[in-house]
């Protein structure tokens, strides 16, 4: 990992740690940590409850200090939120319940006082892209999980960030309509040419969306695999099926299973 | 179709009910069901009412007992609500001062009134500092649930899109607690009308809750029953006015789920 900043690299993590508390009650949720991404490529971090997953991703998006090393963004050390550079989604959409759809979106912009008629102009066509426009002015409670979801994807995007943060975003969805959120993200991706970083504890998701797969462990987090995903893009959901497929994720559950035994 | 009678006959419920209440009152009065002596008929009553309201002195007992509600309401709205707020957001001092907090709300504060008596006097000063002791508690209770109804989840990504501390509980705190809030003003407005009256019939030169308690020493029926309905009245329109300011804000920016 050394040479960070070098070429195409978007995301430095070097030996990240993290503890909560201190003394006999100090708890480790992250050891050593390091790793980095270059731009355009798409991560997943998977690992079982407890590896620390989200307590990383929350430190790259700078919600979370770390308690040992450092985390560095297009060459700059992260010590807060990187709005504009970085947009995070969480398992709950947590869009604002007193606002519509398209005021969701728009939020992150007005924070920063960006013209109302602007705003709309460059929250709609997002809406659009995550199908939803014709429910750009429904409140958050008249949609449902996936939809409130695809409005925090475009919330995101309006941001125009470098980097996609995800926190197991799609979790708490079904599975069928976790999948297709799953191939929906990955065309947005393909399109717009971003980074992503994406935390999940599925193996499947983990391996049809990644480029790379970062296997996580617990007591303490860390990581104890990295793995390169061959199948080829764009990804479809046939792939999930086949051989090559179960092989790698049969080989990631192994894995997995024999640091927590 | 079907809904909108339900609704309807929903909203007319309480006027209904404020006939038929009105309409027994009448006529146990006048049929001498009820001795007239200790009731006098609501016609009667309704009568000695705008009398009063024409009264010079009725009209100053009136003006002062408003302007004591006025003055303690205006206190203890804002330092309740402040109070409620930092302990709800502050973990340690929550721990701290929740046992104490919940003991003293129990606690039958009228008892305190010649303590009260003793250190203010029986003034305008002594009616504010009651009423504000009074509804002080149950307000910053209102200010502790409200601070902690709002989701962590939305501070965190208002945080991510970068949004300062300001930006924070303008944006996010202040919408999500407002129902809370509202509520919190509400009881604290009850409590507050009710010290006020208290302290006024235990010891005061002034005052409507003096006025009534003279009234009711002199056996003057009808005068006492005038006043209690205009206090009634008062209370009921100002805490529905309150209410309807509620529900409107509620149903134009929807609940949290």
């Amino acid at each position: 990992m050394a040479g960070a900043g070098g070429s195409g690299e978007i995301i430095a993590v070097e030996g990240v740690g993290k503890t909560y508390g201190s003394g006999e009650q100090a708890l480790t949720a992250l050891i050593d940590v390091s790793f980095a991404v270059r731009e355009g490529q798409f991560i997943t971090l998977v690992g079982p409850s407890g590896c620390g997953k989200s307590t990383l991703l929350q430190i790259l998006a700078g919600l979370v200090p770390a308690s040992t090393g450092r985390v560095l963004i297009d060459g700059l050390q992260v010590t807060g939120p990187s709005p504009g550079k970085v947009g995070v989604m969480f398992q709950d959409a947590w869009l604002l319940p007193w606002k519509t759809a398209v005021e969701n979106v728009e939020f992150p912009l007005a924070l920063r006082r960006v013209a109302a008629a602007e705003r709309r102009k460059r929250a709609l066509p997002l809406l659009d892209l995550v199908g939803l426009s014709s429910f750009a002015h429904r409140y958050p409670d008249e949609l449902s999980g996936g939809m409130r979801q695809r409005v925090a994807i475009a919330r995101c995007l309006v941001q125009e960030p470098r980097v996609l943060l995800m926190d197991e975003p799609f979790a708490a969805l079904d599975e069928q309509t976790r999948t297709r959120m799953g191939s929906e993200l990955l065309q947005i991706w393909e399109t717009s040419g971003g980074t992503v970083v994406f935390v999940t504890h599925g193996l499947t998701e983990a391996i049809y969306l990644a480029d790379t797969v970062f296997v996580m462990g617990t007591r303490p987090g860390r990581i104890i695999a990295r793995i390169t995903v061959p199948l080829p893009r764009p990804r479809t959901i046939d792939m999930i099926g086949s051989e090559a497929f179960g092989r790698l994720r049969n080989e990631i559950w192994h894995l997995i299973a024999e640091v927590r035994a | 179709m079907g809904a909108t009678v339900t609704g309807w006959l929903t909203r007319l419920a309480p006027l209904v009910f404020v006939a038929l209440l009105a309409a027994v009152w009448e006529t146990a009065s006048r049929t001498g069901l009820v001795d007239p002596r200790l009731l006098p008929p609501l016609s009667e009553v309704l009568r000695v009412l705008s009398g009063l309201l024409q009264d010079e002195r009725f009209r100053g007992d009136l003006a002062i007992t408003l302007s004591e509600i006025a003055v303690a309401f205006a206190v203890v709205g804002p330092l309740g609500l402040a109070v409620g707020f930092f302990l709800g957001e502050n973990l340690p001092a929550y721990r701290m001062f929740a046992p104490a907090l919940h003991l003293l709300l129990s606690v039958p504060k009228s008892i305190f009134l010649p303590v009260f008596i003793f250190a203010f006097g029986i003034g305008f000063l002594q009616k504010v500092i009651f009423a504000v002791t009074l509804a002080f508690f149950i307000v910053v209770l209102s200010g502790v649930a409200a601070a902690r109804s709002v989701p962590v989840g939305l501070v965190t990504a208002a945080r991510s899109f970068g949004a300062t501390r300001v930006q924070i509980y303008l944006h996010i705190y202040l919408p999500a607690m407002e129902p809370l809030i509202i509520e919190g003003l509400r009881m604290g407005l009850i409590f507050t009308v009710t010290g006020v009256l208290l302290a006024e019939m235990y010891g005061s030169p002034r005052g409507i809750g003096r006025v009534i308690f003279a009234w009711g020493e002199m056996f003057r029926m009808p005068e006492l029953f005038a006043g209690v309905l205009l206090v009634v009245t008062v209370t009921i329109v100002c805490n529905e006015l309150m209410r309807a300011v509620e529900d409107a804000r509620k149903a134009r920016r929807r609940g949290l789920r």
